[in-house]
């Protein structure tokens, strides 16, 4: 016993240290999610400092649950949480595997992929929402009206012309609207970070045992039998990571929220303690809570799935 | 059936020739040995007939069946690699059942096979491990058991024994030889290690740059090596080489003696005179390694038993006069 104690004691300040930094913020949290707090108040200028004699209890957790936005915020959380994962770990191994192998300008092509996620997130969200999903300006609507047009002279055209004329003409999508601005964001951020996942899958892929390979390819395994019993199985630990950092990540988007609609139709957690935040600490800090309760679940759920794959 | 044959077959990376136009023919049921120093083509040479890797000219038969342009699979043939290339994620019986899954056999076929070349191997116990939980030596068993219940033509080693240690080695050798007895399926084994070589083979082909050197049984490349690289090559220690005086005045450019056809003589009537220097006692024999002979910077020389000669020791010797191999200015064998 006595001989760890100094390893323990000299541990001890940094153990704190993550303790404090860990704890006060959380703690604050807590505390403000208990008391009636808010930055501007006439008639009730008490509740502008924080003070236990403001003490609301459940009230604050209460106001935020019977909160319209609320069930959305986690909705919605989830939905472009669980789209970006799926699309970027599949797009992920695609491409990675794709380029896996030699070709001319291989470099150039890697960097190319890796790019868009040196891209700042509200740049990001600004070009994708403005240049490109815009049903006016951006390449959307031109595509459209391009596409339009080529129906319409095929209209006139003679042989094909009844046929073409069936055809109804295309409307581009708005993406700013309250139904679609959420799939706008899930392909802005898949885009951003599909490299981070390509990145990580091709340096797997580099260690993939040849000889394996080649093993398989006596015992007549083909291209696809190779792909799902060597190539994958390889990629399980490494698909497993990617999940689990940008889970963390994108629970916690804000800036392409915010460009994209301003949160019309479309908060996530963070969106919405935002938004209290305005003025009501109080109910931002219970809506805060729950963000850390869905987070912790969300943990539960990843590790149960990805523990086993780390740990082996 | 097993006879593989190759016929002026090439191979080049990009200007690079690695194998010149070579011929070989390996009879149904044999024990070839490929060996060479490293980078001599011998795994290439494996590789071509397995198929992973394609000729640049030439063609590869099996059984009379022009090969070449077949994909690897379709060869029947079932290869052991230096790293045994297990598939990690899966267990030993997933293992093993794995090119039988691909061939799409019954899963009742599929575990007899199992069960057959689990237990001729010593792996019953080991069948739900994953290749992870295994020691090196049953990993390899598990890639032989792999190859095994695909019942190929012919079994291609790559190298097997490579990352095994020293006893462990030794174990495998028996084992597969073994194995090859039992069996009597064609079989090539790749090494570097002329002591497997000799130990394994019916025939040893050995390599040099993509050059066969010489091809024949082991106590023939022993008793009458072609050249002068397979007299260096085959037998441990190496065969001393002399030149000069010595060499001419049995008409030769070079003589060679094998350490074991070396008699050490009391007297000083020995043709041969040098100090000892390193002495490797190994209980049953002495090896002598001997300087400032005038006639090579080191000689090695083989006493049966253990016998006390020291270093700094002067000792005389002379060699068995009918054990003596003579070669010409090309290097090549004077019959």
């Amino acid at each position: 016993m006595s001989d760890r104690r100094l390893p323990r004691l000299l541990q001890s300040p940094a153990v704190l240290l993550l303790l404090i930094w860990m704890m006060i913020p959380l703690g604050m949290t807590l505390y403000f999610s208990f008391i009636r707090y808010v930055l501007n108040n006439l008639r009730r200028p008490e509740w502008t400092t924080p003070s236990l004699s403001n003490w609301r209890g459940f009230g604050n957790y209460e106001f935020v649950l019977n909160n319209k936005d609320f069930l959305l915020a986690i909705q919605n959380s989830l939905l472009i949480v669980c789209s970006i994962l799926f699309l970027t770990v599949i797009l992920g191994v695609l491409i990675a595997v794709l380029i896996n192998r030699a070709f001319p300008g291989r470099g150039i092509v890697r960097v190319l992929l890796i790019s868009p996620f040196f891209v700042m997130p509200a740049v990001n969200a600004v070009l994708w929402i403005n240049m490109i999903l815009d049903p006016v300006l951006g390449l959307q609507g031109l595509a459209v009206g391009g596409i339009n047009n080529l129906i319409d002279t095929m209209q006139t055209a003679p042989l094909v012309g009844g046929f073409f004329s069936l055809w109804p003409d295309l409307e581009p999508i708005s993406f700013r609207a309250t139904q679609t601005s959420a799939y706008a964001v899930i392909i802005m951020v898949t885009w951003q970070w599909t490299p981070f996942a390509i990145l990580i899958f091709m340096t797997s892929l580099q260690s993939e045992d040849q000889q394996q390979k080649e093993a398989a390819i006596l015992d007549g395994a083909g291209a696809w039998s190779q792909f799902r019993f060597l190539t994958l199985q390889h990629l399980a630990r490494p698909i497993a990571i990617v999940v689990m950092i940008q889970a963390i990540f994108h629970l916690s988007l804000y800036a392409e929220i915010e460009i994209v609609s301003r949160g019309n139709g479309n908060k996530n957690l963070p969106y919405l303690i935002g938004e209290f935040a305005n003025n009501n600490i109080g109910a931002a800090s219970a809506t805060g809570i729950f963000a850390v309760i869905l987070a912790n679940i969300v943990a539960i759920f990843l590790l149960r799935m990805i523990g086993k794959t780390l740990m082996e | 059936m097993g006879r593989i044959q190759l016929e002026s077959v090439t191979k080049s990376f990009g200007d690079t020739q690695v194998i010149p136009p070579l011929d070989l023919t390996i009879e149904d049921g044999e024990f070839a040995v490929f060996v060479g120093p490293s980078g001599c083509g011998k795994s290439t040479l494996l590789r071509l007939i397995a198929g992973l890797e394609d000729t640049t000219s030439g063609t590869v038969t099996i059984d009379g069946e022009d090969v070449t342009q077949v994909s690897p699979s379709k060869r029947g043939l079932a290869m052991v690699f230096q790293t045994y290339a297990l598939y990690p994620h899966i267990t030993v019986r997933k293992n093993i059942a794995f090119p039988m899954r691909m061939a799409g056999l019954s899963g009742a076929e599929q575990e007899k096979r199992i069960m057959a070349a689990a237990e001729s191997l010593n792996l019953t116990d080991y069948l739900d491990r994953k290749p992870g939980q295994l020691s090196g030596g049953q990993r390899q068993r598990v890639a032989i058991g792999r190859a095994i219940v695909r019942d190929p033509k012919a079994f291609l080693f790559d190298e097997p024994l490579s990352n095994l240690d020293a006893a462990l080695r030794v174990g495998m050798r028996l084992e597969i030889t073994e194995m090859h007895a039992r069996m009597k399926t064609t079989m090539i084994y790749v090494t570097h290690d002329q002591v497997e070589a000799m130990t394994m083979a019916n025939k040893i082909v050995v390599l040099q740059a993509g050059v066969i050197e010489q091809v024949g049984s082991p106590l023939d490349l022993y008793r009458a090596p072609r050249n002068l690289f397979v007299a260096g090559f085959i037998g441990s220690p190496k065969m001393n080489l002399i030149g000069g005086d010595e060499a001419g005045r049995r008409e030769a450019k070079t003589i060679g003696i094998r350490p074991e056809h070396i008699d050490i003589v009391e007297s000083d009537d020995g043709v041969w005179q040098g100090k000892v220097g390193v002495a490797e006692h190994l209980g049953s024999d002495t090896f002598f390694h001997i300087h400032g002979t005038g006639l090579a910077e080191t000689l090695t020389v083989r006493a049966a038993g253990d016998v006390a000669l020291r270093h700094g020791d002067t000792i005389n010797f002379k060699p068995r006069e009918d054990e003596l191999h003579r070669f010409d200015e090309k290097g090549m064998r004077i019959a």
